[in-house]
């Protein structure tokens, strides 16, 4: 027994040392450390993210360390935050899995001398001192509506003068973004292009199940033949409309169908020119523009509303109040958002060159 | 019979293996990063294991009977989520709201442990279902809140969250003298009381105990409603902790609790086991996590040494008791001693 135990202490301190040796060499350097906290891994949107991320910071020369769990939790992502103030980093860039629950954590962390970033998906406003946000709702709906109009023209159709017959298919009624990019994509089309027809104003919902968003897909297809553009700012209700199409024999020249969805989930339809192009916002660039963002106010700089930040081969990107994406926010002069510079469209050209 | 602990018998025990390991885990996670070693650093990294600790220490007396309780994740976040709701959008005091989650989690642990103590449904799919009704109820009962599922309900007042976040002199977290004082609770009913021995009992031989004039089926029931309170209050603390009440909190605790407790030197096939075992277990396994990620390995790889660990211990620990290892242990001494 006195042997084993003696066997099994070495073996475990053995295991230790390997494990933290392998790691040790990364934090010798006096780089600039940033912790990069997904809501999970293992989700191809965050791990293209971080991709992004190590790439971009290697080439400025700060450290990235992606640090989060398989499982999207309050907890786990407290005890990642924690872990990271307690090792020293210098800045945490965090897309939350809680609209709240971070807040004393990232309070916590900002106390302590760690900088505080959030990307993708928001804390409360006074937790974090920058958001880097995929865009305002009137960009996104401007964005959805102008992809659209691009596949009309692309068909010999006249988005100016032509009665087009349109429908929103997304999520649900619920949901906050999806639900403010229709608002502002309407309004940009009852300014733009007043001669166009909503054929079911009250529009469709799949709920994010990727079997409904077929359903409904067909249903809308066989209920107005004559359709025009179908517009799914979903991306589980755009590859499902995608595939209903496909399925009722259809193409890009009979109906034009878009949304945003990551480009993996759409390549083989766009190869069957099913549909002409699509966008997203590029999460490897907002992965990257957010752990910039953390290394620049570990650098001693400070960001304040109104700020405009030249960030080297992303472009200058300006501060902006809480309130562009929430009118209700909190609004303070070191509590800001920053906008991706660009968002992507994506067609049978270009999708190649995007792997999530 | 022992009737006096000699010195070897105090050594070799599990648990002394378990403070060694401990031991072993400061020294070298110290080495590696000295900042392992700051008192608010080292105590602090303690509140983020304290939930799966606290459940661990109950659920060993399930493990005790030979039962097994994979339920306790989902009344964590049952409760969590009652309480946001009482106090919340039902405007109740948030003490009588704690009350209410302690009930919760003792109704739920007495369901599960009805079906097991009185019918023959295996402990694990009990509980399965369990499980599963009561992240079931909580996310049900969101629909009674004003606010939306995925978001949590938060604004608790500072002296409730206060008080488990706070720290004495600026070292000790709270959440560390609470885990004491439940360890000793815990220690007591299970070592100390003839409810303990009844629970030991049912673990080595159910017929027997069941002969000796103990209501077997009733202890049995006993221990998942213990287990059921624990994860209540683990449920409460985590709510004070992260300052938010949500259906999905402790969703991930149940496979680190039974770790814990298997670590802890409790067989899952009942009848052996303490509740020391499963405290220090836990902090081994908490301590080893801070320390790598300390060390710089990423959250997502933990699971690895963990795993290690946790098969590699117990496998000697089963060994090192198994009369045919025994002899070929003493064989190769004998070797090695005449060459």
């Amino acid at each position: 027994m006195k042997k084993l135990i003696i066997a099994l202490m070495v073996l475990l301190l053995a295991t230790t040392a390997v494990f933290a040796g392998g790691a040790q060499e990364a934090a010798q350097s006096d780089d600039v450390m940033v912790v990069f906290v997904p809501k999970l891994t293992g989700n191809a949107f965050f791990e293209a993210a971080n991709d992004g991320a190590q790439a971009y910071a290697e080439k400025i020369g700060f450290t990235v360390r992606y640090d989060g769990s398989p499982e999207a939790s309050v907890a786990n992502q407290v005890t990642v935050i924690d872990n990271a103030i307690n090792s020293g980093a210098d800045a945490v860039v965090v897309s939350s899995v809680d609209a709240t629950g971070l807040d004393d954590i990232m309070k916590e962390a900002m106390k302590a001398g760690v900088k505080a970033v959030t990307w993708d998906s928001d804390v409360s406003g006074d937790a974090r001192t920058v958001m880097v946000s995929q865009g305002t709702p009137d960009i996104l709906g401007k964005m959805l509506v102008d992809m659209l109009a691009d596949s009309l023209t692309e068909r010999g159709k006249n988005p100016a003068t032509d009665p087009i017959k349109y429908v929103w298919h997304y999520s649900q009624a619920t949901v906050a973004d999806q639900n403010s990019w229709r608002v502002a994509g309407e309004a940009y089309i009852k300014d733009k292009y007043p001669n166009w027809i909503n054929v079911n104003p009250s529009n469709y919902y799949s709920e994010q199940d990727a079997e409904k968003a077929i359903t409904i897909g067909e249903a809308i297809l066989m209920a107005y033949p004559d359709i025009d553009g179908i517009i799914c700012n979903d991306s589980t209700a755009l590859p499902g409309q995608a595939q209903a199409a496909q399925n009722l024999g259809m193409d890009e020249n009979d109906v034009s169908i878009t949304g945003f969805a990551p480009p993996n989930s759409m390549k083989n339809f766009a190869r069957a020119d099913v549909l002409a192009r699509w966008g997203l916002w590029d999460c490897q660039i907002q992965g990257a523009l957010g752990c910039y963002l953390g290394y620049y106010l570990a650098s001693g700089n400070d960001i304040r509303v109104g700020d405009k930040i030249d960030v080297p081969d992303i472009g200058v990107v300006e501060v902006f109040p809480n309130t562009v994406l929430d009118a209700n926010a909190y609004t303070a002069d070191d509590s800001g958002v920053v906008l991706l510079p660009e968002r992507a469209v994506f067609t049978t050209e270009n999708m190649d060159n995007y792997d999530f | 019979m022992r009737s006096t602990r000699s010195l070897k018998d105090i050594v070799f025990r599990w648990e002394s293996f378990l403070i060694a390991l401990l031991l072993v885990e400061v020294l070298v996670f110290g080495l590696i990063n000295p900042r392992f070693l700051m008192p608010r650093v080292l105590f602090g990294s303690i509140n983020n294991f304290m939930t799966i600790s606290i459940v661990a220490l109950f659920v060993t007396f399930v493990l005790v009977t030979g039962g097994i309780d994979i339920q306790s994740g989902a009344i964590v976040g049952l409760t969590s989520i009652t309480i946001g709701i009482l106090w919340n959008d039902l405007g109740m005091n948030l003490y009588l709201a704690l009350v209410v989650g302690l009930f919760i989690g003792i109704i739920c642990g007495a369901l599960s442990g009805f079906f097991v103590a009185y019918t023959d449904v295996q402990p694990m799919v009990v509980t399965l279902g369990g499980s599963f009704l009561y992240s079931g109820i909580a996310l049900l009962l969101t629909n009674f809140s004003s606010t939306e599922a995925y978001k949590g309900i938060s604004g608790f007042p500072d002296e409730f969250t206060q008080f488990v976040r706070g720290r004495i002199f600026g070292v000790i977290p709270h959440q560390l003298i609470i885990f004491l004082v439940f360890v000793l609770i815990a220690y007591i009913l299970l070592h100390k009381t003839k409810y303990g021995r009844y629970i030991f009992l049912c673990g080595v031989n159910r017929h027997a105990a069941e002969y000796c004039g103990v209501r077997t089926k009733l202890v049995v029931m006993s221990t998942y409603v213990l287990s059921g309170l624990g994860a209540a209050v683990a449920g409460i603390l985590l709510t004070a902790y992260l300052g938010t009440a949500k259906t999905d909190l402790g969703k991930e605790i149940t496979l680190p609790v039974i770790t814990a407790v298997v670590l802890g030197g409790t067989s899952n096939l009942g009848g052996t086991g303490g509740v020391i075992g499963t405290a220090l277990a836990a902090v081994v396994i908490g301590i080893l996590r801070f320390g790598l990620s300390l060390a710089n390995v990423n959250t997502q790889y933990l699971d690895i040494p963990v795993g290690v660990l946790l098969v590699l211990a117990v496998a000697i620990r089963f060994s090192a008791g198994n009369p045919t290892v025994q002899k070929i242990i003493s064989k190769l001494r004998k070797r090695s001693a005449n060459p």
